[in-house]
């Protein structure tokens, strides 16, 4: 008889790497406890009256494991697939099912961490900034948190089903289709885009510095806005740019440098 | 601060941390929940003032809009900055640059925290893996929930001791600070979301060319006056047409090689 996981099942593999990816990070491991527990949640329906193959099953699964949580659910999707075959009889070998683990959490964290983390949420997140504006407007986060949400479970479930359903051949297809690239490369304009319009609003830093000289009073910045509106904000961002990306300065050294432009130019009465 | 609403306030910073659990992981908890901005809103309903909680969710957003933490790597953590930063400015009755000042050394040593919990945590994974080859699958699976103490530990209490306790050092620091200090911290508020912009320039620029939609997303907001929605709307014009370019130049190349077929044979 061919063992068939229940959608009940699936549900709960699904619902156990997403809850639980992180809630264990370690150095040795990384995800690797919750890939286990995530498995384990199939295990007696896919060996019910074999306590030695359960074991073996789930000690595949407690090896190193570490990706992007909402792209590793392909994976997680494409290693309880295989695992469902094998159950059935089929020759697939344990280092198979191991080594399509270890040779695509690497691109999936690549994507991951480029496409959702790196410009899909800033994006969301500038545009529920906009929303809020100098008001606090509650439809900001209220945007953000809706679409965040609908938008991660659909694509985590997807990617679920796609990696169960589809097999080795089929996702090995969708990781090279170049599909990702253009979804990166699209992503990437809009981004870069609302970044701009972002940083018009919140980088509010202007000059202040004034040069009187009896009756006469020049502003620097109503000269310098005069040319272009924003410049000490475009100023400001390009410096920090060009010191993270020319001049590879760490997070933490790059505040200690606006803290201390901050302090000097207020004493200085440049900047306000 | 009323007891209840620190201990809420530190509960909800550990389930939304970066290793926090309850609120279905990442995805309710340390991307949406876990967001300054998403953050401030809540502490805003506890604290009762939901529009000052967005605006100072907002600023602290801003510098930290770019937050990616690839692997083990952690540049800054949201979760203190968030979690105690916004309820101490609040109580303080501080200004949102306010906010954001407090909010960078606490992001700092959230970061430490994270390097923390995942070296304890090696504790578990051993712990699992003897489960595991005794064959109590079931005992092994409930392990990560067992394991979420170590990250409760580290988040919880001080989140919990620094609202609690903390909000009464906080008020007399705004209270007694010298001018030139207070338009310091002012300015810095105006300037931090800069290095936030720049992180996520840094991470999407690929080819200088890139700056261009940069800048004239600067210009359409600021010169131009045009809302964040309908700049959205041409950004993704924007990118339909960087798609059409970027397509007609790879297309002629195949419909060549297709004619070439045709008279090769």
């Amino acid at each position: 008889m061919a063992i068939k996981l229940s959608k009940k099942t699936l549900w709960k593999v699904f619902a156990t790497w997403s809850n639980l990816a992180v809630s264990m990070q370690n150095m040795e491991r990384m995800e690797a406890p919750a890939f286990c527990s995530a498995m384990c949640q199939a295990a007696d329906e896919l060996y019910p009256n074999d306590p030695e193959a359960k074991k073996e099953y789930a000690l595949r699964h407690a090896q190193f494991y570490n990706s992007h949580v909402v792209t590793a659910l392909l994976n997680v999707g494409l290693a309880l697939g295989m695992e469902e075959e094998k159950a059935n009889g089929a020759d697939v070998p344990d280092d198979l099912i191991s080594s399509t683990k270890s040779a695509l959490m690497g691109p999936l964290a690549g994507i991951g961490d480029s496409l959702v983390t790196g410009t899909y949420i800033p994006i969301l997140l500038s545009i529920a900034l906009g929303i809020c504006g100098t008001t606090g407007s509650i439809a900001g986060p209220i945007f953000y948190a809706a679409t965040w949400l609908v938008t991660s479970f659909a694509l985590g479930w997807w990617l679920f089903m796609k990696g169960y359903k589809s097999g080795i051949a089929g996702v090995t297809y969708m990781m090279k289709s170049g599909l990702t690239d253009l979804a990166v490369r699209a992503a990437t304009v809009v981004g870069l885009f609302i970044t701009g319009c972002i940083t018009a609003q919140y980088v509010t830093a202007d000059f202040i510095w004034s040069y009187t000289s009896g009756e006469l009073t020049i502003s620097l910045a109503s000269k310098v806005n005069e040319i272009l509106p924003g410049t000490c904000a475009l100023m400001l961002t390009l410096f920090a740019y060009w010191l993270l990306d020319k001049k590879k300065v760490k997070m933490g050294m790059l505040f200690i440098i606006f803290v201390l432009l901050a302090l000097v130019t207020t004493v200085l009465g440049i900047l306000g | 601060m009323e007891l209840w609403k620190a201990l809420l306030i530190a509960l909800l910073g550990w389930a939304s941390s970066l290793y926090g659990m309850g609120l279905f992981g990442i995805f309710g908890g340390w991307q949406c929940v876990g967001k300054p901005l998403i953050a401030g809103t809540i502490i805003g309903f506890i604290l009762g003032d939901v529009t000052t909680g967005i605006l100072m969710g907002a600023a602290i957003q801003t510098l930290y809009i770019g937050l990616v933490t690839p692997g083990m790597s952690m540049p800054g953590d949201v979760n203190l900055a968030g979690w105690i930063g916004i309820p101490l400015a609040m109580t303080a009755g501080a200004t949102s640059e306010y906010a954001l000042a407090l909010a960078v050394p606490l992001s700092f040593i959230g970061s430490s925290l994270t390097y923390l919990v995942a070296s304890f945590n090696c504790v578990w994974v051993h712990k699992q893996e003897r489960l595991l080859n005794q064959g109590k699958i079931k005992e092994a699976a409930r392990i990560p929930i067992i394991g979420a103490s170590t990250n409760f530990i580290c988040r919880f209490v001080p989140i919990f001791l620094c609202c609690y306790f903390g909000s009464g050092v906080i008020t007399w620091a705004v209270d007694n600070m010298p001018e030139w200090l207070g338009n310091t911290f002012i300015l810095l508020g105006k300037m931090l979301p800069a290095i936030g912009f720049a992180l996520l320039l840094s991470f999407m620029v690929r080819k200088k060319t890139d700056l261009l939609y940069f800048f004239v997303g600067f210009i359409c907001l600021r010169i131009i006056g045009i809302g964040i929605v309908p700049c959205t709307v041409i950004a993704l014009f924007l990118a339909y047409i960087d798609y059409m370019y970027n397509n007609k130049n790879v297309r002629p190349a195949f419909a060549n090689a297709a004619i070439d077929d045709g008279e090769d044979e």
